[in-house]
C-alpha cells in the first residue's frame, strides 16, 4: 500500500512537471493548451491527495503523515532528475527543441 | 509583491546566508550523516558480528555485569538489537566513604561491550557515529555551552535564509522543475532552488525543530520565570521513580529478560535502555525505558520493576500536551524513529540541504565574479568568501574521508586513538585548508575534491580485503546496513571525482564575451538574488 503511494505521488509530480511549458514541449513537441494543464495539473491533485489516505492505511495517522510527506519530497525529487537528465527519444527532441 | 520588500529580503537571504553559512554546512553534513548514527555505530567497529539474538546477548550482560560488579551503585545497559553495535554496558560502583556519590569519573573504566554471542569483546577504539551526533551540535575542541549557542544562531540565521529565500526566489515555485543546464550562474541558481525547494518542507521542520532542541538554552526565560527551583523542571520533563536505598541484605536479581519481555508488552514497544539500581541488593530496582526507535515522541515512557520479584513498581506518568509537543519536535528532528525508507529519505534531505548550503555560498561568488572591476584582482572579501569556500565546502568531507581511513589504519593497541581519529579528520581538513588559501581556487577545488573522491572510493575495496565486512560478504550474510554503508561511500566517492573532473573541465568564459552574451538576453536585468 505504501509503495502504491509512493507511485501515485511519483506520478502527480510527472503530471505537475509535464504540466509546465518547456517540459511538455520537450516530451511532446508542442506548448500545452490552458485546458490541457487544467486536465494535467487536476490529475496531479488528485493523485497527492488520494495517496495521503493510503500512507494514513499503512502506517497510521502519525507515522503514515510523516511517510506521505517523505514521498511527496522523493517522489518531487525522482521526476524532477528524470524529466531534466532522461533522454528524449525520437526526433521531436531535437526538431522541435527551441 | 512589492518590489522594495523582495530587495530588502534578498539582502537579508544573501547576508544571512553567508555569514554563518559556513557551520552551517558543517551541521548539515555531520547530522546528515547522524542519520546513519547507529549504521557508523556499526561501520567503524567490523570486528563486531551483528546480532541476531538480542535477549541471549541481554543474558550475557547481565552474567557478565553479576560477576564483574555484583554490587555497584548502577548498571546502565543500551539495549541491543540488530542495527546496535552490540550491547553497551557501564556500571558505576558504589560511593566510597568520604568521596562524593556521582561517579561519572573512572567511567572509562566501568564499561565494556558486548558481542552477539553474549560474551564481552574488545574492539577497536572509536568514537563512531557519535562523533557525528555530537559534534552536530557540540562542534569539537570548545566548550559544548559555546558551540551551542554558535550552532544555534546559525539554525536562527537559516530560518530567516529559508524564509527570505521563499521570497526572494519567488519563481521557485513555478520554475519548480526547470535545471538549465550549462549556464553558468543560471544553472547554479536553479540547482541552488532545485534542492532547496524540493527538500522544503525538510528543511523549515529541521531547522524549526533544530531550534527546539536547543530551547532551553536559547530562550531560558520560561524556564526561569516558572522554576524556582533548578531541578523540578527536569524531574518533570523526564520523570524517573525515586532512588531507592541500599539495605545491604543481598538477594539475586531476576532474569532482566523476563522484565524486559514484560515492559515490552506494556509498553507496547521495544525496550531501548536499562537501569539496575543497588545491584544484587534486597532492595534493588530494574528502570526501563521504551526505545525512541519505536515511536515518534523523543521522551519516551519508562517502567520500574522491583529486582528481586520482577513486580512492577512505577509507571512514568501520561505526558502532557506540552512535553509531547516537544518530544514529537525533537523525535522528528533526530528521526530515530525512521524505519529504513523513512531514514533513506532522511538522508537524502541531509543531502539536499547540504547542497543547498554549499551552492548558496557558490553562487555568491559566482554572482559577484561577472561585476568584479578587475577579475584578476578582486577585492578582499572576494577572495576571502572564495577561499573559504574551498576550505569548507571540500575541505571539511575531506577531513571526513580522512578519519574513515583513520578508523581502519590506526593500530589498535595506539593509546588515544578513539580521539586520535578525530585529530586526523580536523589535520586533514587542515591541510585542506592550508592548500585552499596557497593555491588559486580553480587548482584547490580538484586537488581536494578529488582527494576525497579517491579516498571514499577505494574504501570499500579495502573493506572487502582488510576486514569480515565487506560489500560481498555483507550482501551473502544479509548484513544489508553494512553493505549500504559501503555502497553508499562508493557513490559518493564517484560524485566526488565527477564533481572534481567538472571544476577540471571548466573554463570560465572571457569577460568581453559573457558582457556580449548578457547583452543579447531579452532581458537582461536580472532580479538582484532571484
Amino acid at each position: 500500500m505504501s509503495a502504491l503511494a509512493l507511485l501515485l505521488i511519483t506520478a502527480a509530480f510527472a503530471l505537475f512537471g509535464l504540466a509546465t511549458d518547456p517540459h511538455h514541449r520537450v516530451r511532446f513537441g508542442r506548448i500545452p493548451r490552458a485546458a490541457r494543464k487544467r486536465q494535467l495539473r487536476l490529475g496531479a491533485w488528485a493523485a497527492l491527495a488520494f495517496a495521503f489516505p493510503l500512507s494514513v492505511g499503512a502506517r497510521g495517522w502519525i507515522m503514515g503523515s510523516i511517510l506521505w510527506s517523505g514521498y511527496v519530497m522523493l517522489g518531487a525529487g525522482l521526476v524532477f532528475l528524470a524529466l531534466n537528465f532522461l533522454p528524449v527519444s525520437g526526433t521531436t527532441y531535437f526538431a522541435k527543441r527551441d | 509583491m512589492n518590489k522594495g520588500f523582495r530587495q530588502s529580503q534578498a539582502f537579508l537571504h544573501t547576508w544571512s546566508g553567508l555569514l554563518l553559512g559556513w557551520v552551517l554546512f558543517l551541521v548539515f553534513v555531520t547530522g546528515t550523516i547522524a542519520f546513519w548514527r547507529d549504521g557508523m555505530n556499526r561501520w567503524m567497529r567490523p570486528e563486531l558480528a551483528p546480532i541476531e539474538q538480542p535477549m541471549q546477548v541481554l543474558d550475557g550482560a547481565q552474567r557478565f555485569l553479576s560477576s564483574k560488579a555484583p554490587d555497584a551503585k548502577s548498571w546502565f545497559i543500551t539495549m541491543p538489537s540488530a542495527s546496535t553495535a552490540g550491547a553497551q554496558l557501564f556500571w558505576v560502583p558504589q560511593p566510597k566513604a568520604g568521596e562524593k556519590g556521582r561517579g561519572r569519573r573512572g567511567r572509562r573504566d566501568n564499561q565494556a561491550l558486548i558481542g552477539a554471542d553474549g560474551e564481552p569483546t574488545t574492539v577497536r577504539a572509536t568514537r563512531g557515529g557519535e562523533f557525528f551526533y555530537r559534534f552536530h551540535f557540540d562542534l569539537h575542541y570548545m566548550p559544548v555551552i559555546w558551540a551551542r549557542w554558535i550552532v544555534g544562531v546559525a539554525a536562527m540565521m537559516m530560518l530567516v535564509a529559508i524564509l527570505s529565500g521563499i521570497v526572494t526566489h519567488k519563481k521557485i515555485f513555478k520554475d519548480f522543475f526547470t535545471l538549465r543546464r550549462r549556464k553558468g550562474q543560471r544553472s547554479w541558481l536553479d540547482g541552488h532552488n532545485a534542492v532547496a525547494v524540493l527538500g522544503l518542507p525538510f528543511h523549515l521542520m529541521i531547522t524549526y525543530t533544530g531550534l527546539v532542541t536547543l530551547m532551553a538554552l536559547l530562550m531560558p526565560w520560561a524556564v526561569v520565570a516558572n522554576y524556582a527551583d533548578g531541578d523540578a523542571l527536569p524531574r518533570q520533563l523526564f520523570p524517573y521513580p525515586q532512588a531507592v536505598e541500599r539495605t545491604g541484605i543481598p538477594a539475586p536479581l531476576v532474569p532482566l529478560t523476563a522484565i524486559v519481555r514484560d515492559a515490552e508488552t506494556r509498553l507496547g514497544g521495544p525496550v531501548g535502555f536499562i537501569e539496575v539500581r543497588e545491584a544484587g541488593d534486597a532492595a534493588s530496582q530494574v528502570v526501563v525505558s521504551r526505545s525512541p526507535a519505536s515511536m515518534l515522541s523523543s521522551r519516551t515512557p519508562s517502567l520500574a520493576y522491583a529486582g528481586t520479584t520482577g513486580k512492577l513498581v512505577w509507571t512514568s506518568p501520561v505526558p502532557g500536551g506540552a512535553t509531547t509537543t516537544a518530544g514529537a519536535m525533537i523525535g522528528l528532528h533526530a528521526g530515530r524513529f525512521a524505519d529504513t525508507v523513512v531514514r533513506w529519505i532522511y538522508f537524502l534531505c541531509g543531502v539536499a540541504g547540504t547542497l543547498m548550503v554549499a551552492t548558496g555560498l557558490v553562487l555568491w561568488t559566482v554572482k559577484r565574479r561577472e561585476k568584479l572591476p578587475d577579475p584578476n584582482r578582486p577585492h578582499f572579501g572576494f577572495i576571502l568568501v572564495e577561499r573559504l569556500n574551498v576550505a569548507v565546502l571540500a575541505g571539511f568531507p575531506l577531513g571526513v574521508a580522512a578519519m574513515f581511513w583513520a578508523n581502519r589504519l590506526l593500530p589498535v593497541a595506539m593509546r588515544g586513538r578513539a580521539e586520535w581519529e578525530i585529530h586526523v579528520l580536523f589535520l586533514a581538513w587542515a591541510a585542506a585548508a592550508v592548500l585552499s588559501f596557497v593555491r588559486r581556487p580553480a587548482h584547490a577545488w580538484v586537488m581536494i575534491l578529488g582527494s576525497t573522491g579517491v579516498l571514499l572510493a577505494i574504501l570499500p575495496f579495502y573493506n572487502m580485503a582488510g576486514t569480515p565486512r565487506g560489500i560481498v560478504t555483507a550482501l551473502v550474510t544479509g548484513d544489508l546496513l553494512m553493505a549500504g554503508v559501503d555502497l553508499t561511500m562508493l557513490v559518493f566517492g564517484i560524485a566526488f571525482l565527477w564533481a572534481a573532473a567538472r571544476v577540471a573541465r571548466y573554463r570560465p568564459k572571457v569577460r568581453e564575451r559573457s558582457k556580449r552574451a548578457y547583452a543579447e538576453l531579452p532581458n537582461p536585468v536580472l532580479e538582484p538574488a532571484e
